[in-house]
């Protein structure tokens, strides 16, 4: 499960409309599926700026009403987020935008500064520097994990203080009403962190929540569309939505298990929608304690690895068996997750909570694995 | 069963490959012997430490000697099964048997509790896999595990044996096959080191209704259960991996250095360097000489079954009927 390759993905991901902005949740959002698409390509873009390989890239932000912008200046990285750009007008319309979070002005800090530096300094202004908003090097390997927790430590990209607006996507978006024309394929470049160019897929992400009332499972296997249940084999209703694709077994006490989901916002969708499922059917369900117990992700690193050498010098982390399981079972340590690696090249990681810890953990099998590279 | 330094063998440069070794679901010998389990095929031995093209009389007699040995052990679990007058083969009798051999037992118990863990994990990973779990109603995970432990706790006077699951030792045959497999797989090539990885999968539990079958255990009245049968498997897997490994050990003691009083002292990782240094000069040699004969596998045989040193006749109390066993 590779990433699409960038020149395709660009193009797509600017193809988007820039969605209006939703009312702040009451609860601190989680990142929808476009807005974590941007926050992928941010992510990516940080890493071509800072080979200075990146062809110059159209202004992305709007610096006049509501707000500035910048322009990545490829010959000089260093610059790329400090300078305060040339404005140039966008056509975008963003006034139903709450900016609010931006940044009073630009300065002129180097990039590897911590980004939320910029952040405690600056509050609440309307201009630009989106590139604030961009995870710094030493920070890239937190990469895009944006949930509620990450808010308010260092790694996260929005200001601590702001819980209400997770959205730096808003003016990122505003890149799609550009033209086309004026973006230049990301070319490959040799990234700092190795992996820049490979970033690991969710493929499954399995979540609990508890909602909080005695369920009758037999009158909701009656009620409800595709629910199964078979008190003789387990004790639980299996119900299956299509969209998200998912599926859900629910107990009589209450505690509901959520499979299936591509990312944290549609896990926690899917659960909600069960939710009103079983809340349509009559019972006083409530929406407590939504915890993710696992994530599951993969991704291709495009070359053959030789497991053998893998498993004699790692010899406390992994375990490999191929007449029992063609792949190797590697125990990361820190962070806790479990890696598959496979002669092919594939990975598949297990045993996250947190997105963050899948592309850390990536991040940290990368180079070791180019060591036992097969020719 | 000590295996000193490391053994070290070349394979030829591949003159043809004329069975292209069908690796998985290879149902008939070669020589439509009978019916062989792709694992005592060339590419299962391959996989273990022996030439790229083995011989096929090395492949009959090392299937022999397996189906023999397997035949014994159960045999032998029939009988302890009976003592305690049970239905089935449990993984408790095999589990019984090996208690001499300290270190085959804490590889056997490692290998169990791999395969519970590569359960667990892979069932986190496919939900379809997770919902199949759920249903199957039975607590599965760490079954094995739990098995061995409470086993062990029952039989174990001395403490011994749970001393065992805390061990940490390293198991040197293991190591010494780890290093063998990388020293092979980093001379080769990606398309060569595709097919070895590929024969490295090849095992017994694969196909277990083969294995079933070819060991026969239609003539007996107590037949093992599934877990019996996955720890038969292994201990199959196991007996071909010792044979491989002391049948190259044998070869490496045959080969005669002119001039060296000491030939036979040198430490093996001298020999195999200085070997593998002519070897892959004269790569016209034939395929054969590569291989591994079939006098290997006999005289390592002999070797391991004669008894030396004069408390052998109380050792082994399994050796009743002449049999020593290779995988416990």
């Amino acid at each position: 499960m590779a990433s699409a390759p960038w020149p395709e993905r660009v193009p797509r991901l600017l193809a988007r409309r820039l969605p209006p902005y939703p009312p702040p949740p009451p609860t601190v959002g989680l990142p929808s599926m476009e807005q974590e698409e941007t926050y992928l390509e941010l992510y990516l873009d940080q890493c071509a700026a800072q080979d200075g390989l990146a062809p110059p890239r159209s202004p992305l932000f709007s610096p006049v009403v509501p707000y500035d912008m910048y322009i990545l200046n490829a010959s000089n990285p260093d610059t790329a987020f400090n300078s305060n750009p040339e404005v140039k007008e966008t056509s975008g319309d963003f006034s139903s935008v709450d900016l609010s979070f931006l940044p009073d002005e630009v300065t002129q800090e180097n990039k590897d500064q911590p980004v939320i530096n910029k952040h405690e300094t600056e509050e609440n202004s309307e201009s630009q520097s989106p590139q604030s908003r961009l995870p710094s090097p030493s920070e890239q390997d937190v990469g895009l994990g944006l949930n509620s927790s990450s808010l308010s430590n260092s790694h996260s990209q929005l200001h601590p203080g702001d819980t209400d607006s997770v959205q730096p996507s808003p003016e990122k978006p505003n890149s799609d009403s550009l033209s086309l024309a004026s973006i230049t394929p990301m070319t490959p470049m040799t990234p700092i962190s190795e992996c820049c160019g490979i970033v690991p897929q969710l493929q499954n992400i399995v979540s609990t929540v508890n909602l909080a009332c005695k369920l009758d499972l037999k009158k909701i296997a009656l009620h409800a569309k595709n629910a199964e249940y078979n008190p003789k084999r387990f004790a639980a209703v299996i119900m299956r939505i299509r969209e998200p694709r998912t599926t859900a077994l629910i107990f009589s006490s209450g505690k509901m298990v959520c499979t299936g989901a591509k990312s944290e916002e549609q896990s926690r969708l899917a659960a909600r929608k069960y939710a009103r499922v079983v809340q349509k059917l009559g019972f006083p369900a409530r929406f407590l304690d939504f915890k993710i117990q696992n994530m599951v992700g993969s991704c291709d690193v495009r070359f053959s690895i030789r497991l053998e050498g893998l498993v004699l010098t790692h010899q406390q982390f992994s375990s490999y068996e191929p007449e029992l399981f063609p792949g190797l079972i590697y125990r990361m340590v820190k962070p806790r997750i479990v890696l598959l690696i496979f002669v092919s090249g594939k990975v598949v990681l297990t045993g996250a909570k947190e997105r963050s810890e899948i592309y850390e953990a990536f991040e940290n099998i990368y180079p070791i694995l180019k060591g036992f590279k097969k020719a | 069963m000590v295996v000193f330094g490391t053994t070290f063998f070349n394979f030829d440069s591949f003159i043809e490959k004329t069975d292209s070794i069908e690796i998985i679901g290879k149902s008939v010998f070669p020589y439509g012997y009978h019916n062989i389990l792709p694992l005592l095929n060339d590419s299962g031995r391959y996989s273990l430490g022996d030439a790229r093209r083995p011989l096929h009389e090395t492949a009959v007699l090392v299937e022999d000697v397996v189906h023999t040995q397997l035949i014994n052990l159960l045999q032998q679990a029939a009988e302890v099964s009976q003592l305690r007058g049970a239905r089935v083969i449990t993984p408790e009798d095999l589990l019984f048997l090996m208690r001499k051999d300290k270190k085959k037992l804490r590889r056997l118990l490692k290998y169990m509790f791999i395969r519970d863990y590569k359960s667990k994990i892979v069932k986190g990973i496919d939900e379809d896999d997770l919902l199949e779990d759920k249903l199957s109603g039975s607590n599965n995970a760490n079954k094995r595990q739990k098995i061995a432990q409470d086993f062990l706790n029952s039989i174990d006077q001395t403490g011994e044996l749970l001393a065992m699951f805390e061990d940490d030792e390293i198991d040197e045959v293991k190591q010494e096959r780890m290093e063998r497999a990388e020293r092979q797989t980093r001379i080769m090539d990606s398309a060569q080191y595709a097919e070895f990885c590929e024969s490295r999968q090849l095992s017994f539990s694969k196909k277990a209704s083969k294995f079933r079958d070819w060991l026969d255990c239609s003539s007996m009245e107590i037949k093992p259960n599934v877990v019996a049968m996955e720890i038969l498997a292994y201990l199959a897997y196991e007996t071909v991996a010792q044979l491989v490994d002391l049948a190259l050990l044998v070869r490496q003691d045959m080969v005669t250095k002119a001039g060296d009083p000491f030939s036979h002292a040198i430490s093996a990782t001298f020999i195999q360097y200085h070997n593998s240094a002519e070897s892959t000069a004269a790569c016209g040699v034939e395929a054969h000489s590569d291989a591994i004969q079939p006098c290997h596998i006999r005289e390592a045989i002999r070797r391991y079954s004669h008894k030396i040193g004069p408390l052998s006749p109380f050792t082994n109390a399994y050796r009743r009927n002449g049999m020593a066993f290779l995988a416990c």
